[in-house]
């Protein structure tokens, strides 16, 4: 427990800062989207395409002069900013002690390797909901000024919710990745390179059909804004592999770091 | 010379590494859309589909299939973002590392002056991107030409794209010194240099998506647009000297920074 509160407070900055960037993009965002609010052009180009293929390609969920449709913009980049903060925190709550030379320290206290873990993971987990949370709270503040549609709310909270189990798979793989890796330094760069590995893989999954397969690989892919709103549901696949993915990577940090030979 | 051959050589595994990435991401990716470009006609068609916020994030808005150079621009934001993160650590750890590691100690008492330091680390670090800009330019030509199947490609639009990664590096390198001079204690280089490159990069599809300039203005993904040079075979020249105010007010403002510097010592 007190290595719980102990991590909650370290990471207490580095949660603030990052809610602190997502307020940025929030407020810019919303900003820009006051100028397309209702505005009939981007209406009438809309309503010269014919209904099947909007229909066929969740346009109907992109439509910029609706704050649904403009939340489903955003969703991306809240997705990616969740993302960076959730990988970072999770590899760098273990190779911290290593860097900062801690790490005699912590591992003579009178707690298992495994119990460290655990409060770890635990810390990292409750910063990653703060911030998701703020990021809800922020949406749905900066959204109201412009009455939504009562189904939004529910949108946006599902939404957030999603992002929630993005976040939990990349801290899952973040936490593996620093205890599995030998070299501490290397952590942070391993991490990242996951991250912007899946970002790219989500970017040409959608192209060609024969690439869709690409999307199991990228949890970006999972959570698709469009299919949220209007069915409010994820497809259950995804789930699953979030789940393995989490259960996989959460043994094989425990695994790993029983056998841990520490870099003093 | 002796701090300048001792950096240059710890960056040669760094090097290496994010040539070879950059390499194949130029390689795959190219290959990728030129597969898909073989069905050009249909490809229009399903793009033109495809709600537009969704294109322009990933600057596929104004993209020409028919041509090899039409989807270059992407490939080129890829590597555009890799050079963004690796000169961004390069810059933020290139002092800042030597306090970390406790080895400044070591080092500045050494009989050179920290301007002289300074300089011979920036020429390092400099070398360093100038061998991953060249891989770039490198593995871009070889790539082209391997996918061209005797199509004709603008070699001088090519180079013009090409040229905007040193000025580009140099803005993430300069930024990057600056920000670690600014601040007491750098903990961990990652966690910056990613705010600095993705930020940025984040900033610039914001902006595009969305439309109306802003703040956008400060990115150099902005200022070094490849689907602007596409499209108008010139740079955005107002845009650029924003980047090239930045590198050249940075850099002396860092060794006036380094001189004053508080360094934390051992113990």
């Amino acid at each position: 427990m007190r290595i719980y509160l102990r991590e909650l407070k370290a990471n207490l900055k580095s949660t603030l800062i990052y809610i602190g960037v997502v307020a940025f993009f929030v407020v810019v965002g919303f900003s820009k989207f006051s100028a397309y609010a209702e505005n009939p052009e981007i209406l009438e180009v809309l309503d010269a395409m014919p209904a099947a293929l909007l229909a066929s390609f969740n346009m109907n969920a992109f439509n910029l002069t609706t704050v649904e449709g403009f939340f489903g913009v955003m969703y991306a980049f809240v997705a990616l900013i969740l993302g960076i903060a959730a990988v970072m925190w999770g590899s760098e709550i273990i190779s911290k002690e290593e860097r900062d030379k801690t790490v005699e320290f912590a591992l003579t206290l009178p707690v298992r390797r495994s119990t460290l873990i655990t409060a770890k993971t635990a810390a990292a987990l409750t910063h990653c909901i703060l911030l998701a949370l703020a990021s809800w709270g922020l949406n749905a503040v900066n959204s109201a000024a412009y009455d939504p549609e009562p189904g939004f709310y529910r949108f946006l909270f599902q939404g957030m919710a999603a992002l929630v189990v993005l976040q939990v798979i990349f801290l899952a793989v973040g936490i593996f990745i620093g205890s599995a890796m030998k070299q501490h330094k290397r952590a942070g760069s391993v991490a990242i390179s996951v991250l912007l590995g899946t970002y790219f893989f989500s970017v040409i999954a959608g192209l060609k059909e024969e690439w869709e397969f690409l999307k199991y690989f990228t949890p970006f892919e999972y959570f698709d804004p469009a299919l949220i709103m209007r069915e409010s549901r994820v497809e259950p696949v995804y789930l699953w592999i979030s789940l393995g993915v989490i259960l996989i990577s959460l043994a094989g940090a425990y695994l790993t770091y029983q056998r841990r030979d520490l870099y003093i | 010379m002796n701090i300048f051959i001792h950096e240059v050589k710890s960056y040669l595994k760094s090097v290496g590494i994010w040539s070879v990435a950059i390499f194949l991401i130029i390689l795959i990716y190219f290959s990728a859309f030129n597969a898909v470009a073989v069905e050009a006609a249909e490809l229009e068609e399903m793009l033109s589909s495809f709600p537009d916020e969704l294109l322009i994030a990933f600057g596929m808005n104004d993209m020409d299939f028919t041509s090899l150079l039409g989807f270059f621009g992407v490939v080129f934001l890829f590597c555009q973002i890799c050079l963004a993160i690796q000169a961004s650590n390069y810059g933020i750890s290139l002092v800042s590392i030597e306090e970390r590691e406790l080895t400044a100690d070591f080092l500045l008492p050494k009989p050179v002056g920290r301007g002289k330091i300074l300089t011979a680390k920036l020429l390092a670090a400099f070398t360093a991107l100038t061998v991953t800009n060249l891989t770039v330019w490198a593995s871009s030509f070889i790539v082209i030409s391997l996918n061209r199947d005797g199509r004709a490609f603008d070699v001088r639009t090519l180079a013009l794209i090409l040229s905007t990664i040193v000025l580009f590096q140099l803005f993430f390198l300069s930024a990057g010194i600056i920000l670690s001079l600014l601040m007491k204690r750098v903990r961990s280089v990652i966690p910056l240099s990613m705010a600095l490159s993705f930020g940025m990069y984040i900033l610039n599809i914001f902006g595009t998506m969305l439309g109306e300039d802003k703040l956008e203005i400060i990115s150099p993904f902005r200022h070094f647009d490849p689907n602007y040079i596409l499209a108008h075979g010139s740079y955005d020249l107002p845009l650029v000297m924003i980047s090239v105010a930045v590198i050249v007010i940075a850099i002396p403002a860092s060794y006036a920074l380094y001189q004053k510097r508080n360094i934390a010592a051992a113990v």
